[in-house]
């Protein structure tokens, strides 16, 4: 049985013109962390209030565990979801110690078996020596766990996150989300997960969803993600790719860059896009010359170079940072992939 | 300091029915007064009508205009200049004259009135007689009666309104809107001119407004310094003559100019936030005063010293005249089967009464138009502010009637003017029970719905708890004005019902000001505890 299922689900907020969330479905496995990521204003973080009760859908309905808590005519309230939910500013209430915090959701049960269940959740998230200080004494990544053992104690059915690092220092959270990560798979805990940031959805996710406009442009493993994006928008957001305009031909697509022997199924002189990554180029000081080094960037372990092309076309490229070519050279750029390139027509992947 | 950066999300869900119908009712019964004295305005008959327009509407009109034009204007200079003073130069004593210069707000205006009188009256008075015995022949002092007196009392005792609005304006700009202002090429006093002072307009101008209500509301001052106006001439309408339908046309004229006034200062409200303090916050550098760092000094200590000072130095000195005198004291301890600890309970159980009642009728007002904005909860809150603008013997002549007509069992019972004080005071509730709740994240709310609380649950286990200080605040702000309050408590207690307010008045009217003296500076001591308690929670007085 699916941890949770949307079917078709929209919701219009009264003051905007398009639906912040557009006919989206999904579903999610008992134990499998869902990330779901897309640019601000997408629709991500509607889907996850619809998901806790705190947003009502217009149209579509919701299930959890199989059970339907949102539907044209039924709405169960939040408190009655059995969801667990972390906030971004984390809403750890400021009148209760730690330990109150993280008991707060074990209401209704008897009084020993709920202090010792909020003892277990401090030790895993490794502040039991904490339940007597306040919210305002913790550090972020401190508070940021308590939010997570609070929402964890009740043992829900779901954890929700609404981005729930955004509030930590970038060294913080790279530390924070990888215990984050640890705690869920321990516990077995079935997540959704919200972030704009694509390589904290690609490391957080067992399934990625990306959102724009409202609308899922794709659901999959972070491979198939990052490798095999479904639309153009995916391939652009998820791994900053350049887009290489091409033509069809019998024998592969004509570019640029010169033919790129990958069948396609569309009718010889199709006009497609391929998306180009900096580690699928490559470009040496040989003749003719088709590129103009533009810029240089350093990136540590290697340099990042932006390209011209003959035609105007911007494109990037990888190169170990031992050798430096400045910028205003005139260059020969080809393709050195070594794998099929993913190929959009109209902003649709067209595959082989 | 951390600031939420988002709005509170718009419930989506429908707003709950009983919250609606709470708070319905609480703008119907702060409806129900409002409109009684408009009906029974358009209803006055037009004879009325037309005898009050060609005798006395213009010209009290042109005096409460001019009036509330003068004060305003007086309290800003004066209260503008002021916070200037105390927060961006390094005037010396700084930290000690910020409070001196919000103390005045204990103190009603019309016992001000009383010292400065007696001190300055044209034959009699301590400073005329003073001058006299120094110089040997009558010197001429300015009077403190009519217009420029009650313009000069008035100012004296408002301004700490803009001073202390614009004092937390001043405050909360940040450093770094000047240091830009001065990478332009501006010095310190264009920046002053040029970005500083628009900047801190709408703070300004919400402590001007309120000022503005405030003359237009003010009894005890002006009757006390023989100048006319709506709120003096209703009242003689009321208590005098009796003539009730008088009262109400003159009350309806009152009502349209507050309301136009309290219109601009409900939508300058949400623009008075825009000098709020973000995390990048740092304080501006305080400007050296040199040369004129004397001058500065005694311009600020001759405001306290006429605004705080005098008055309580001469009610002190009075009450300790009153108190070695055993025929004045008795005649403080007992008038007729009245008692000294009758006035102040009397004073102490009607302030404290409303207080608590505004605060709980408040409550889901604030809830309904916080939680769920829109035009139906803000409008509904917006009426419910409405008595800002109702000056305290409108209200009086309102319930008057109303009472007697509809509910004559209320008639001359001390719940009468505790309502007074709800209808004239819940304002000063609502605002700080909406701010309070503002203040809290909607995800406070949502995080207890989620870890199994319902929605009334949550309000008891989360909201409460977490706006109780917010809500003292408003207590302690309904009642420290209702503890002042004279008009209304003059026109609607019943025989013997005599607060510190009114004793004050009576004997003062009389002539008796030493009597007076110790229960005026009971009533301002009083104020000045639950005042202390509020200003602590300013900004400024961190």
């Amino acid at each position: 049985m699916n941890a949770l299922e949307l079917r078709n689900v929209t919701k219009k907020f009264a003051s905007a013109a398009m639906p912040a969330v557009n006919d989206v479905s999904l579903t999610l496995r008992p134990g499998e962390i869902l990330a779901l990521v897309g640019p601000s204003g997408c629709g991500k973080t509607t889907t996850l209030r619809m998901i806790a009760g705190l947003e009502r859908p217009d149209s579509g309905s919701l299930h959890i565990k199989g059970q339907v808590v949102a539907s044209r005519e039924y709405f169960t309230p939040p408190e009655q979801r059995g969801v667990g939910m972390v906030f971004q500013d984390h809403a750890l209430f400021p009148h209760l110690t730690v330990f109150e915090n993280v008991k707060f959701g074990l209401k209704g049960q008897p009084a020993a078996i709920a202090r010792e269940t909020t003892q277990g959740m401090l030790k895993l998230v490794g502040l039991e020596n904490f339940g007597e200080r306040y919210p305002h004494q913790l550090s972020g990544g401190e508070r940021q766990r308590v939010a997570l053992a609070r929402a964890l104690a009740p043992r829900p059915v779901l954890v929700l996150m609404d981005e729930p690092f955004s509030s930590l220092d970038a060294d913080l959270r790279h530390e924070v989300r990888e215990q984050v990560r640890g705690i869920l798979k321990a516990m077995s805990a079935t997540a959704v997960f919200v972030t704009h940031d694509q390589e904290e959805a690609l490391f957080m996710g067992d399934r990625l969803a990306v959102f724009q406009s409202g609308r899922l442009e794709q659901v999959g493993v972070p491979e198939e993600i990052f490798h095999d994006s479904a639309t153009r928008f995916v391939a652009e957001f998820m791994g900053d790719s350049d887009f290489l305009p091409g033509v069809v031909k019998e024998n592969g697509i004509e570019t640029e860059l010169g033919l790129i022997p990958q069948k396609i199924n569309l009718p010889i002189d199709s006009t497609v896009e391929i998306a180009l990554r900096s580690d699928d180029v490559n470009f040496d000081q040989a003749n003719p010359a088709n590129a103009l080094v533009l810029a240089r960037f350093f990136r540590g372990a290697y340099y990042q170079y932006r390209l011209r092309l003959s035609s105007g076309k911007l494109i990037h490229a990888f190169k170990p940072h031992t050798k430096t070519i400045q910028p205003g050279t005139s260059v020969h750029a080809y393709l050195s992939a070594g794998h099929d390139l993913t190929v959009f027509q109209n902003g649709v992947s067209v595959g082989e | 300091m951390q600031i939420r950066n988002t709005l509170p999300q718009l419930r989506s869900y429908n707003i709950s029915p009983r919250l609606l119908f709470a708070a319905g009712l609480v703008a119907l019964f702060v409806a129900i007064p409002l409109g009684y004295i408009f009906f029974r305005a358009i209803t006055g008959g037009e004879e009325v009508w037309l005898r009050l327009l060609q005798t006395r509407i213009w010209k009290l009109l042109g005096n409460t205009l001019l009036l509330a034009v003068t004060v305003t204007g007086g309290a800003t200079l004066v209260g503008v200049t002021m916070s200037f003073l105390t927060e961006r130069t390094d005037l010396p004593g700084r930290n000690l004259f910020r409070w001196m210069l919000a103390m005045p707000l204990a103190i009603p205006a019309y016992i001000g009135g009383i010292v400065h009188l007696t001190l300055l009256r044209p034959r009699g008075g301590f400073i005329p007689q003073l001058l006299e015995s120094w110089f040997g022949l009558p010197i001429p002092t300015p009077s403190p009666l009519g217009f420029g007196g009650a313009a000069f009392i008035l100012t004296l005792f408002m301004f700490p309104y803009v001073y202390l609005l614009s004092g937390a304006a001043f405050r909360s700009l940040n450093a770094s809107l000047e240091e830009a202002s001065r990478t332009f090429g501006r010095n310190n006093w264009q920046t002053l001119w040029e970005v500083t002072l628009p900047a801190l307009r709408p703070g300004i101008t919400a402590g001007a407004l309120l000022v503005a209500l405030d003359v237009l509301a003010e009894y005890g001052t002006v009757a006390l310094l023989r100048y006319e106006t709506f709120s003096s001439a209703i009242f003689v309408q009321l208590s005098g003559r009796y003539d009730r339908s008088a009262a109400a046309v003159l009350s309806g004229v009152l009502i349209v100019i507050a309301v136009i006034i309290l219109w601009g200062e409900l939508r300058l409200q949400g623009q008075a936030r825009f000098t709020q303090m973000d995390s990048q916050w740092r304080p501006a550098p305080t400007l050296p005063l040199k040369k004129w760092k004397v001058p500065a000094f005694l311009l600020v200590l001759l405001v306290v010293f006429s605004s705080l000072l005098v008055p309580v130095i001469v009610l002190a000195a009075w009450s300790v005249q009153a108190l070695l005198d055993p025929a004045t004291l008795a005649s403080i301890m007992r008038s007729g089967s009245q008692t000294f600890g009758n006035y102040i309970t009397n004073s102490l159980w009607a302030s404290a009464l409303a207080a608590v009642i505004a605060v709980l009728l408040s409550l889901p007002v604030a809830l309904l138009s916080v939680r769920y904005p829109n035009k139906l909860t803000q409008a509904i809150s917006r009426f419910c502010q409405v008595g800002y603008a109702i000056p305290g013997v409108v209200i009086a002549l309102s319930l008057v009637l109303i009472v007697n007509r509809y509910l004559p069992f209320l008639y001359a019972t001390p719940l009468i003017v505790v309502m007074a004080y709800v209808l004239r005071h819940m304002p000063q509730a609502i605002r700080s029970s909406e701010s309070a709740l503002n203040q809290l994240s909607p995800s406070m709310e949502e995080a207890s719905r989620t870890l199994g609380r319902t929605s009334i649950q949550t309000i008891f286990q989360v909201i409460l708890p977490l706006i109780v200080p917010g809500l003292l605040a408003g207590a302690g702000l309904v009642f420290l004005t209702s503890l002042k309050e004279l008009p209304a408590t003059l026109l609607l207690r019943p025989a013997g019902f005599d607060t510190l307010a009114v004793r004050v008045w009576i004997w003062a009217s009389e002539g008796f000001y030493i009597q007076a003296a110790p229960a005026a500076l009971l009533l301002i001591l009083a104020s000045a505890g639950p005042l202390y308690f509020l200003l602590r929670r300013e900004q400024i007085f961190r």
